[in-house]
């Protein structure tokens, strides 16, 4: 009975110009905006290679040098493109796709896509997650308004009511009927992005698992939207009202409450300012250790130390050079200072999605952005990651090189050089995002918050309908 | 199979149905008259459960249709006055769908059977109902009642606005119902269509059922006259 009603449903719907014009225009905008990120991402992930291969070439094929000083000429982590981005971009476009790696700075991720776009930018991309996100549940809202306001208006409720079919059983069959041509469409969308990324041999390492995780958290979303159609519309009196009260719930869900939820998250939580950041961290550094600078109080205490520790008078005696060795200490509180820094930015980034998973219980579209995000590896949790893994590489690194530097020399031979061999010695950076699962396991609290969506508003729909 | 058993209605202190009682058997035909406001749509609404009654009981089958909305409404058939279907859906969609709610499952060929018993040219089973007339929409709903295979049919002003071909055709599908065992009440303006197809006639006025006859007990011109004496 469930099904004869959803089935009528999609009948009426297909039948209807108005959602065939609607379904028509989703569909084109999806192909185009599929289209321009297939050749985004191709084209981004041609420039990551052909940099990735340059970087890596210009420090391997350096000259013969002092360790220390191919320390400071430095090269580059690049941030793998996911390929899900094909779908969310996240904020991929805004946190930069390079980190230089030298001595003794941790820099911030470079080259950001947003910084090389025109001011036009500002009205935002055709991407698919911005068709998923905010213009299909616009369509569901298109199709499903007059869902019961047109039975009530043409007089085809009481033929419905006389026939003993129960209002939960009316409920599911109009939820179904709107739910299905729409997750028909996500389905349709994901499985072609699916086979776009399978088929292209650059697109790395392709998950049908994320990206069937990806199509149930929208395929979620779009219920608890459904829901809140059909609970409208079993509400209200009229279809002009009903349309009229859920494009303000759209307007809220979707865009007022992802900006609210941020500027609070902002105002409470706020980050440094650049300036600020750098010169904690400078002042902090300056309290400590400088590798470069032999007459640096901390320098004279190390030095000490060592003599101590080896039971010799001279630095000469050492069976290392004391230069590389403090480079590579100062290094290491350099390393703690950016740690302490970052550990702190880390704090309120934590605090911040804290926050909004809190702010999610009020609106549906923030727990599946941030899931959404998250499987695509394009949120600010993935770059995280990535920087701190940039990080890990170039303490390694700098540690090789100050160490041949100590261990290969003597003290006071800076005129020692190193050649290909070791910068070969150093293996590339190599990046693995968090798997699958773990990014599912720190995303619980919001795959638990839409599936809670999900059942509060069936048990509103329930509820609202329980007397049609 | 309808029963009203001291069925009362109040909206706001006024009462629409007074402690109605009434009995109709399978067979039965009860044509209900009444001006405009006497309580027969009322009456037929709480039959259907869609007002809750302020005293008594409405009963389908013996259920409760109050208590028992579901299980009630198994047994009964509704054609309103003006009877709406779905405009994008054909006829024999219509019936198709509206027989699947009541719980039954028919093919085409049966669908189309029941669509033709009513009258409907077989021509018009396949278009869309929003190029249906009036006439044409209520075979559709005695098709969805005949293929619900209701015991009991609540009809509300039914032959309003249909020319007097269709009307008299109607008529002879009410009493073919009523052969077959089905209790009706029918409320009705008709004075000429309630002697010729009812078994019984019942006047009500302010919510009271002030009179209840046999059709052939009484003439057309007397039927007019009583019926306007409890109207002045």
């Amino acid at each position: 009975m469930i099904w004869k009603i959803a089935r009528k449903e999609i009948k009426e719907t297909l039948r209807e110009g108005r959602f065939r014009i609607a379904g028509i225009i989703v569909v084109a905008l999806l192909s185009i905006a599929v289209v321009i990120s297939y050749n985004y991402y191709n084209y981004v992930q041609k420039q990551h290679a052909q940099a990735s291969s340059n970087a890596r070439n210009l420090w391997t094929s350096q000259d013969e040098k002092n360790p220390h000083s191919a320390a400071h000429y430095g090269t580059y982590a690049f941030k793998p493109k996911s390929p899900l981005s094909l779908i969310d971009q996240g904020v991929d476009k805004f946190t930069g796709i390079s980190i230089f790696l030298e001595a003794h700075r941790r820099n911030e991720a470079q080259f950001m896509a947003a910084a090389d776009q025109t001011g036009l930018a500002r009205f935002g991309d055709l991407t698919p997650d911005f068709i998923l996100l905010f213009i299909i549940p616009l369509l569901i809202i298109l199709m499903g308004y007059n869902s019961f306001g047109k039975e009530r208006e043409n007089g085809t409720l009481q033929l419905l009511q006389s026939q003993g079919v129960s209002p939960r059983k009316v409920a599911l069959g109009k939820w179904l009927g709107l739910y299905i041509p729409i997750s028909l469409l996500t389905l349709g969308l994901f499985l072609s992005a699916g086979v776009m990324l399978a088929l292209t041999p650059d697109f790395g390492l392709f998950s049908w698992t994320a990206l069937l995780l990806m199509a149930l958290v929208y395929l979620i979303y779009y219920g608890v939207f459904a829901n809140l159609t059909l609970i409208v519309s079993a509400w209200t009196k009229s279809g002009g009202l009903a349309l009229v009260l859920l494009l303000s719930l759209w307007i809220i869900t979707c865009l007022a409450a992802p900006k609210a939820a941020s500027n609070f998250a902002d105002a409470l939580y706020p980050y440094p300012t650049r300036q600020e950041f750098m010169a904690s961290v400078t002042q902090d550094q300056q309290k400590g250790l400088d590798g470069h600078n032999p007459w640096n109080e901390e320098a004279k205490r190390l030095e000490k130390e060592t003599l101590n520790k080896y039971g010799v008078d001279s630095l000469h005696q050492l069976p290392f050079n004391f230069d590389g060795y403090r480079m590579q200490k100062g290094e290491e509180h350099e390393a703690e200072v950016y740690f302490k820094h970052y550990q702190l930015l880390k704090a309120q980034f934590q605090q911040q999605s804290r926050f909004y998973s809190l702010s999610a219980a009020a609106s549906p579209y923030l727990p599946a952005r941030f899931l959404s995000m998250a499987i695509a590896r394009t949120d600010y949790g993935l770059h995280w990651d990535f920087a701190d893994a940039a990080e890990r590489y170039r303490l390694k690194m700098m540690e090789a090189l100050n160490m041949d530097f100590a261990d290969n020399s003597a003290y006071g031979n800076w005129a020692y050089k190193a050649d290909q061999a070791l910068w070969e010695g150093i293996p590339d950076f190599s990046y693995t995002p968090p798997s699958l699962g773990q990014i599912a396991l720190s995303h619980l609290s919001n795959f638990l918050l839409l599936i809670t969506w999900l059942a509060v508003s069936f048990l509103g729909l329930f509820w609202i309908t329980r007397r049609i | 199979m309808i029963q009203a058993r001291h069925l009362s209605k109040n909206y706001n202190g006024k009462e629409a149905v007074k402690n109605l009682n009434l009995n109709i058997r399978p067979g039965e035909i009860f044509c209900l008259l009444g001006a405009n406001g006497a309580g027969k749509t009322t009456t037929i609404n709480l039959f259907l459960n869609f007002i809750q009654p302020s005293s008594g009981e409405a009963l389908i089958n013996g259920l409760n249709v109050a208590q028992q909305p579901t299980k009630s409404k198994q047994y009964l058939a509704y054609l309103p006055e003006n009877l709406q279907l779905y405009p994008n859906l054909t006829g024999l969609e219509n019936l198709d769908y509206f027989s699947g709610l009541a719980g039954k499952s028919y093919d085409q060929s049966e669908l189309t059977q029941f669509l033709k018993t009513t009258g409907l040219q077989e021509s018009a089973h396949g278009e869309y109902v929003k190029r249906y007339s009036k006439g044409m929409r209520q075979k559709v709903g005695i098709a969805i009642a005949l293929a619900k295979g209701a015991k009991a049919l609540l009809l509300d002003e039914p032959t309003s606005g249909l020319d007097p071909k269709a009307a008299n055709e109607f008529g002879a599908i009410l009493r073919q119902l009523s052969e077959d065992g089905v209790a009706i009440l029918m409320a009705t303006h008709d004075l000429f269509r309630a002697k010729e197809t009812g078994t019984d006639i019942g006047i009500m006025r302010d919510g009271v059922l002030v009179e209840q006859l046999k059709p052939q007990d009484i003439g057309h011109a007397d039927l007019e006259k009583l019926y306007l004496t409890h109207m002045n």
